[in-house]
């Protein structure tokens, strides 16, 4: 595998005011492919994945320390405007969570915000997000019914329609489909694998299947550590760190 | 963790700016009732005006002694606060406690309608329905009197003092509750060993918060409470409260005169016996709260 | 049965009479009010300014003065609260201002309402040099409204899920345009519920409005800002206590009452109502 890498981690710690939250963590996420974060509730993966998108500046408690550069450029340099980086990278949470407003302020929601008014550029945009959702044949009709009328495997698709029509480059995905039934599992995991042709994936997911299912490169974190890094499939036959094993195992976790 | 959304800086310095107002508005409140309460202090002592007993602000020369008046509001909340703060309780239990769900959902919002009820219908009320059955039935002199404001100013607090003691007595988790069940207590004992002792510094906060009410309502005293500033010896004596007195009076004296004065004086107390409650009862909260932690 | 369960029977009988007895008190009120100025209501009575020194005629200036007064203070009111409390919970640090601006809330909403009368008297008739007039009583009345639309709106503005605040920063939007865009639509509804409950109390309060603007009797409908008003509640006190033949008036001052009544209890029925619709429904989306 050699595609150029995405993102660049160096000696990325974290603190809630006393507590240590991630220590020392150093990874490279690869362009254009899924890497899945997996490890045991509390082992950090959230916390880091939210770290991406300098999502933690709104903890107050929160101190960081080390690198994360995208494209070479250090998010945390006082240069970036977060704004501008959460343009770049999208986000998908655990529990859908559609606005309060029609699928389609849903989905236009974004573009308008970074300045699209253009009712023919908004409704072009609309309908290729959905569609790169997989969602645009079931809500064409009734793009102005309120969102929070769709299933919840549909709320979460039209999420992350909502995700990719800011036409980001990176998207993090929080535990996507925990909220789910298998069946909208399915076809989230489905999309998951479709977006990572044209999107950098990273995804955070307490199901091991999932990960092996749906990533490309998988890291395990414990306890705020990253144990383990490599590609999904050597991860999962031949782990070569004995915690690695036994979590995948189910020894515990 | 700096917060550096660029762009964003200007509404927040507008919305901060917009709620300084709040803070301006007490500030203002309490500077000009101070402000115009200073020049009485210059022509009569405070020790006459808190303690002084009688109260002629229009003869010549004038009295300025609030000591009626003060006892005046005092024992109207008094009298007020025993007809209603245990009735009150007593409902809030109720509701909390043994109301079943669908009657709960009704009563909840008829208690706070109650609450809004304009308090110059109630001295309205008082007039024209209590006065006379008092004349009747307790051989009242006069049938606007402390007796008759105080059953008014009970129904004004009511809903105060019920649905704050209700929020506290809510707010105690059903765990509590079932620990007792399951030593086999019954509903009442569990009530009054368990959730009440649980739920005091929420009551406890609630009485004085309808006490701060009480004392500081306007309308029922001013129509039914008889207005004569003397110290009531019974409960069908007329009384003339701090509130009713700046309210009637205030529009018959001259901007700046001293009875003007000496009626910003008047209001400057209540400003600060209200004041003192609430932060009473904010600090119990904050206590209380604290102590769970 | 022993003598723990009697107690416990008899006890609970004490709390239903309790509640009964609030609930016929309340009732009572309501009814007598409505059989006694029933009667005095018509259309004219509305529509017809009083009379013959209001001893005849209706109450369509102090109606119409009335809703002037609420008018102006929501004006005030409003706008101020909503943002107080949108900089409370959206900005707010745990510095000195906040403590300060939490301190006044709560002190202004235990502030006697004579009180906000002597500070608009002395604050907007004498130090602002606007008189007694309708622009001074309504900023008064808003005074003592501001405190209660800050609670409601700030409950409200607390409500909204942090989900829908995080899906908008995760999509590159501002703090403001957080608020402005996802956070006060989704309040807004609840914010307007805690509005409306403040006008009935607005609608009902006389101390403020006594030496701030409200008049005895004005021939007309205030024009401007700067004219005096007349208004229910003062208008129900000053023919009960002040008029020129109270016996003679009891009528009018009966449907004067039940109109008063009628607008409070209205305005807040509608409030309670849609709060409790709202909250089933919000209940319903989780």
């Amino acid at each position: 595998m050699d595609r150029k890498d995405k993102i660049i981690v160096e000696n990325l710690n974290l603190f809630y005011g006393e507590t240590q939250a991630l220590k020392n963590i150093a990874l490279t996420v690869p362009e254009k492919a899924v890497t899945a974060l997996i490890g045991p509730s509390g082992c950090g993966k959230s916390t880091f994945l939210r770290c991406i998108n300098r999502m933690n500046d709104f903890i107050a408690s929160c101190r960081i320390t080390g690198k994360i550069l995208i494209d070479e450029n250090d998010i945390y340099s006082p240069e970036t405007d977060p704004i501008e980086l959460r343009r770049k990278v999208g986000m998908v949470f655990q529990r859908p969570n559609p606005f309060p407003m029609s699928i389609y302020d849903n989905v236009a929601y974004g573009p308008r915000l970074h300045g699209v008014k253009d009712k023919g550029k908004l409704d072009e945009i609309v309908e290729k997000s959905l569609k790169g959702s997989a969602l645009w044949d079931e809500v064409k009709d009734k793009l102005h019914k309120p969102a929070t009328a769709l299933s919840g495997g549909q709320q979460q698709r039209l999420c992350i329609a909502r995700a990719i029509a800011v036409e980001p480059e990176v998207i993090l995905m929080d535990e996507p489909t925990s909220a789910l039934d298998p069946m909208a599992t399915a076809r989230v995991e489905e999309l998951v694998r479709m977006l990572s042709s044209s999107y950098t994936v990273v995804i955070v997911t307490h199901n091991m299947q999932q990960a092996a299912r749906v990533s490309d490169i998988t890291v395990f974190f414990l306890m705020g550590e990253m144990i383990e890094y490599g590609p999904t499939q050597q991860i999962f036959t031949s782990p070569k760190d004995r915690r690695t094993e036994d979590y995948i195992t189910g020894r515990f976790g | 963790m700096g917060n550096t959304l660029r762009g964003d800086k200007a509404p927040q310095r507008i919305i901060q700016t917009i709620s300084i107002i709040g803070v301006a508005i007490m500030l203002f409140i309490l500077f000009f009732l101070v402000k115009e309460s200073i020049p009485i202090l210059k022509e009569v002592s405070i020790f006459q005006l808190l303690f002084g007993m009688e109260w002629y602000p229009t003869y010549d020369p004038p009295d300025y002694g609030m000591f009626p008046l003060i006892v005046g509001s005092l024992s109207v909340t008094l009298a007020a606060s025993i007809l209603a703060v245990p009735l009150s309780i007593m409902l809030a239990v109720f509701i909390s406690e043994i109301c079943p769900r669908k009657l709960k959902e009704l009563l909840k919002p008829v208690i706070e309608i109650l609450g809004f009820f304009p308090s110059v219908v109630l001295g309205f009320i008082g007039m024209v329905v209590l006065a006379p059955w008092m004349i009747q039935h307790l051989e009242a002199y006069s049938g606007l009197n402390l007796l008759n404001a105080a059953f008014l100013m009970g129904i004004m607090i009511i809903p105060t003092v019920t649905s704050l003691a209700e929020d506290s007595l809510a707010s105690i988790p059903k765990d509590l509750r079932d620990a007792s069940y399951a030593l086999g207590a019954t509903r009442l004992e569990t009530i009054t060993k368990v959730v009440l002792p649980a739920a005091l510094p929420g009551i406890l906060q609630a009485v004085l918060l309808g006490v701060m009410r009480a004392i500081g309502e306007t309308m029922v005293v001013l129509m039914a409470a008889g207005g004569a500033a003397i110290i009531p010896l019974s409960l069908t004596d007329p009384v003339r409260p701090l509130t009713s007195t700046i309210a009637s009076e205030m529009g018959e004296t001259p901007v700046g005169s001293i009875h003007y004065h000496a009626l910003f004086f008047a209001g400057l107390l209540l400003l600060l016996l209200t004041l003192g409650l609430n932060l009473l009862a904010m600090f119990i909260e904050r206590r209380a709260r604290r102590l769970r932690a | 049965m022993n003598t723990r369960l009697i107690k416990d029977k008899i006890a609970t009988g004490i709390l239903w009479a309790s509640m009964a007895l609030v609930c016929f008190i309340l009732a009572g009120i309501i009814l007598f009010l409505v059989s006694k100025g029933w009667s005095a209501i018509s259309w004219s009575f509305l529509t017809e300014p009083p009379r013959n020194q209001m001893t005849e005629g209706g109450i369509f200036t102090p109606l119409v003065g009335t809703l002037q007064l609420i008018v102006v203070s929501m004006a005030f009111a409003f706008p101020v609260g909503v943002f107080t409390a949108v900089y409370l919970v959206e900005y707010a640090k745990d510095d000195i201002f906040t403590r300060l601006l939490r301190l006044a809330v709560r002190s202004l909403a235990g502030v006697p309402s004579v009180v906000y009368g002597l500070f608009g008297l002395s604050f907007f008739v004498i130090f602002l040099k606007i008189g007694a007039s309708l622009l001074s009583a309504g900023l008064t009345l808003g005074c003592l409204a501001l405190p209660v639309i800050v609670g409601a709106s700030e409950s409200a503005l607390m409500a909204v899920p942090q989900d829908y605040r995080d899906a908008s920063y995760a999509m590159g939007a501002t703090r403001w345009q957080t608020i402005r865009k996802v956070v006060l639509p989704a309040a807004f509804p609840s914010i307007i519920t805690g509005a409306i409950l403040s006008v009935g109390r607005v609608a009902g309060e006389t101390a403020p409005i006594i030496f701030t603007g409200a008049a005895f009797f004005a021939p007309n409908i205030a024009k401007s800002l700067f004219d005096q008003v007349m208004a229910l509640p003062y208008h129900i006190l000053v023919l009960a206590t002040a008029g020129t033949n109270i016996d003679k008036t009891r009528p009018i001052q009966y449907g004067t009452t039940l109109v008063l009544l009628a607008l409070v209890l209205g305005i807040t029925l509608i409030g309670v109502i849609w709060r409790a619709h709202l909250r089933g429904r919000n209940q319903s989306l989780k």
